[in-house]
């Protein structure tokens, strides 16, 4: 978890790097996740998450402040409307559904979602896409899909993602310093591809 | 049984049967007693029955609510825990794909800086 945090971090400096005007108001509601049931039947490991609002204030209930992970965690998921997960690991390559990706990309298209990292390796098939929901300046939504040649992520985290919350963890729970671009510019930042 | 046994039955059932002075505070103690007895002191059965019954429908619903509770209780903290498994386990697979990006983000050739080199 701790390092959930530091890639937090390096994706709030790949946000600063590319300088996203975040102004663009949009509701903090989760994306329509496909069941991507074809995906499910092949894949040799399943993650489904699908934690709503009052299953996050359970979860945090059950979360132990003396350990720093939990401490953590509790912090991070502190205003959070939802997390939804769907991964899916195979033994082998498969071919994604394209439809259902496609529907699920036109989700993001909507006002408010930004494009935020855009990554194609045709060497090694891996398309990283991160996009980020805005309101009044504030990050409410993150949404990441992943596609490898034996792997398919969606992750969708709904409500304000205080991104202040994870700058104070620095240097905290073994989260090493991690200079970000608006703290010390000459720190070399990622460089995320553009869309 | 000869005439002197009847006749000696006879005498004992006259001296057992003769009648006898109560006394003279019988009525008056016997008046008093039956005032005291308050009417509601003496429930019908069916009064007393119905009491039984309530008391054992009351225990037997307060045993019930309890375990009621507990159960509730139980698949509660199930839901509590199995909430932060799951919440664990996205956040490890958010975390991951977050450091996939970085990786891949990183490992990009750097735009081309012209303006900054002032070429």
């Amino acid at each position: 978890m701790n390092s959930f945090v530091r890639r937090c971090i390096l994706t709030l400096a790949a946000l600063a790097a590319l300088g996203v005007r975040l102004a663009v108001a949009a509701p903090a509601v989760p994306l329509k996740l496909p069941e991507f049931e074809a995906l499910a039947a092949k894949a040799s490991e399943s993650v489904n998450v699908s934690l709503d609002s009052s299953l996050l204030g359970l979860a945090a209930g059950f979360l132990d402040p003396k350990d720093p992970e939990d401490a953590g965690a509790k912090q991070l998921i502190a205003g959070l409307k939802g997390i939804y997960v769907r991964s899916y690991t195979f033994d082998q390559d498969v071919a994604y559904p394209a439809a259902e990706v496609e529907a699920l990309r036109r989700q993001l298209t909507a006002p408010g979602w930004q494009s935020l990292v855009k990554v194609r390796k045709e060497k090694e098939h891996a398309n990283v896409d991160i996009y980020i929901s805005v309101d009044q300046g504030k990050a409410n939504g993150l949404a990441i899909i992943v596609s490898e040649p034996r792997e398919f992520t969606v992750v969708n985290i709904v409500g304000a993602i205080d991104l202040e919350k994870l700058r104070q963890l620095e240097g905290k729970f073994g989260v090493p310093k991690m200079p970000l671009p608006d703290a010390d510019p000459s720190a070399g930042a990622p460089a995320p591809a553009r869309p | 049984m000869n005439r002197d046994d009847d006749h000696d039955l006879e005498q004992k059932l006259r001296a057992a049967l003769r009648p006898a002075d109560p006394g003279p505070g019988f009525v008056g103690g016997l008046m008093a007693r039956i005032a005291a007895e308050r009417p509601g002191s003496v429930r019908p059965l069916r009064v007393r029955a119905a009491a039984s019954w309530l008391t054992f429908a009351l225990a037997a619903s307060i045993v019930l609510a309890l375990l009621l509770a507990h159960q509730q209780q139980a698949r509660r903290t199930e839901q509590g825990l199995a909430a932060r498994r799951q919440l664990i386990q996205a956040l490890r697979v958010t975390g991951d794909k977050l450091d996939l990006a970085s990786r891949l983000v990183n490992s990009q050739p750097p735009p081309p800086t012209s303006s900054d080199s002032g070429a």
